[in-house]
């Protein structure tokens, strides 16, 4: 095999290794039911990833849609938020497209630390409304 | 010889321009130049609090940058030979225009050479850029108050 081969072949591992798995991760720390909310984000076919994190009175939600969606992936978002908030009236719900808070939704999930983590939610609602 | 004989002789000696080859290397100079800056992007995603949507202005400032960078350098004038609008097109290429346009005209004096001729060539472009924006922001602004549409 010479040099050629073994970059392009490099290449196309390291650019297939970029591609995340597209998964559907729910965390339920409080009483509720999280099976609507999963049953509701699964039937959308528009949506083909998603990270849900319950926690005392918040439930945020990242989305991630699929790519010919993504030009009203805001839109997907805001209408996800209104339908959850219809199923669950007494939680503060937030939903966002933006693959910031999908990547730090997933790393709330996996740090399983409650220390400080409503702290962090708001920080990551208010990251998501900045405008510019 | 006339108007028209000239111009038969002139489109037989012309050699043709490869179009589809400069679009094609155009695509690809383009892209990839998109491609880098689609990784700066990610990058202030990851390390710093910056969205999606708010991840875009750091990332312009960081092209702008480096392609200053690179025309001081002589590097970005043969990214230009070989891309030709797909070099052009992008922010790198506004960053390049100012800059080349700074150093050519370094020897006539720091007021007179480079802030009289910093401009030359980027600022029509700022300029359009600026009284399109109005126009369109007046418009919108009579649509919503004419109540046809909301912000």
């Amino acid at each position: 095999m010479d040099i050629r081969q073994l970059i392009t072949m490099l290449c196309v591992l390291f650019l297939l290794s970029g591609c995340m798995p597209n998964e559907y991760k729910f965390e339920n720390r409080t009483e509720e039911d999280a099976g609507k909310a999963e049953e509701l984000l699964k039937k959308d076919d528009r949506v083909k990833g998603v990270a849900a994190l319950f926690h005392d009175d918040h439930l945020l939600v990242g989305i991630r849609v699929k790519t010919f969606s993504r030009f009203n992936k805001r839109d997907i978002a805001s209408e996800i938020e209104k339908q959850l908030k219809e199923e669950y009236p007494d939680l503060a719900v937030f939903v966002s497209a933006d693959s910031k808070i999908l990547n730090e939704t997933n790393k709330l999930i996996l740090k399983k630390d409650e220390k400080g983590l409503k702290k962090q939610i708001h920080h990551l609602i208010s990251l998501a409304e900045e405008e510019t | 010889m006339d108007k028209e004989k000239y111009a038969k002789l002139e489109e037989g000696i012309t050699p043709k321009p490869p179009l589809l080859k400069n679009c094609i290397k155009a695509f690809l100079v383009g892209g990839t130049i998109c491609l880098i800056a689609q990784f700066i992007a990610l990058f202030y995603m990851t390390f710093f609090d910056f969205t999606e949507r708010t991840a875009s202005n750091p990332t312009v400032a960081t092209m702008i940058f480096i392609s200053m960078l690179l025309t001081g350098f002589g590097a970005y004038k043969k990214v230009g030979q070989i891309g030709g609008a797909g070099g052009a097109v992008p922010i790198t290429g506004f960053g390049n225009a100012v800059v080349s346009a700074a150093i050519e005209h370094r020897s006539e004096g720091f007021v007179l050479g480079v802030g009289g001729n910093i401009f030359k060539l980027a600022g029509s472009v700022i300029v359009f850029g600026v009284f399109s924006a109005f126009i369109v922001a007046l418009i919108k602004t009579i649509l919503v108050k004419m109540g046809v549409i909301s912000w």
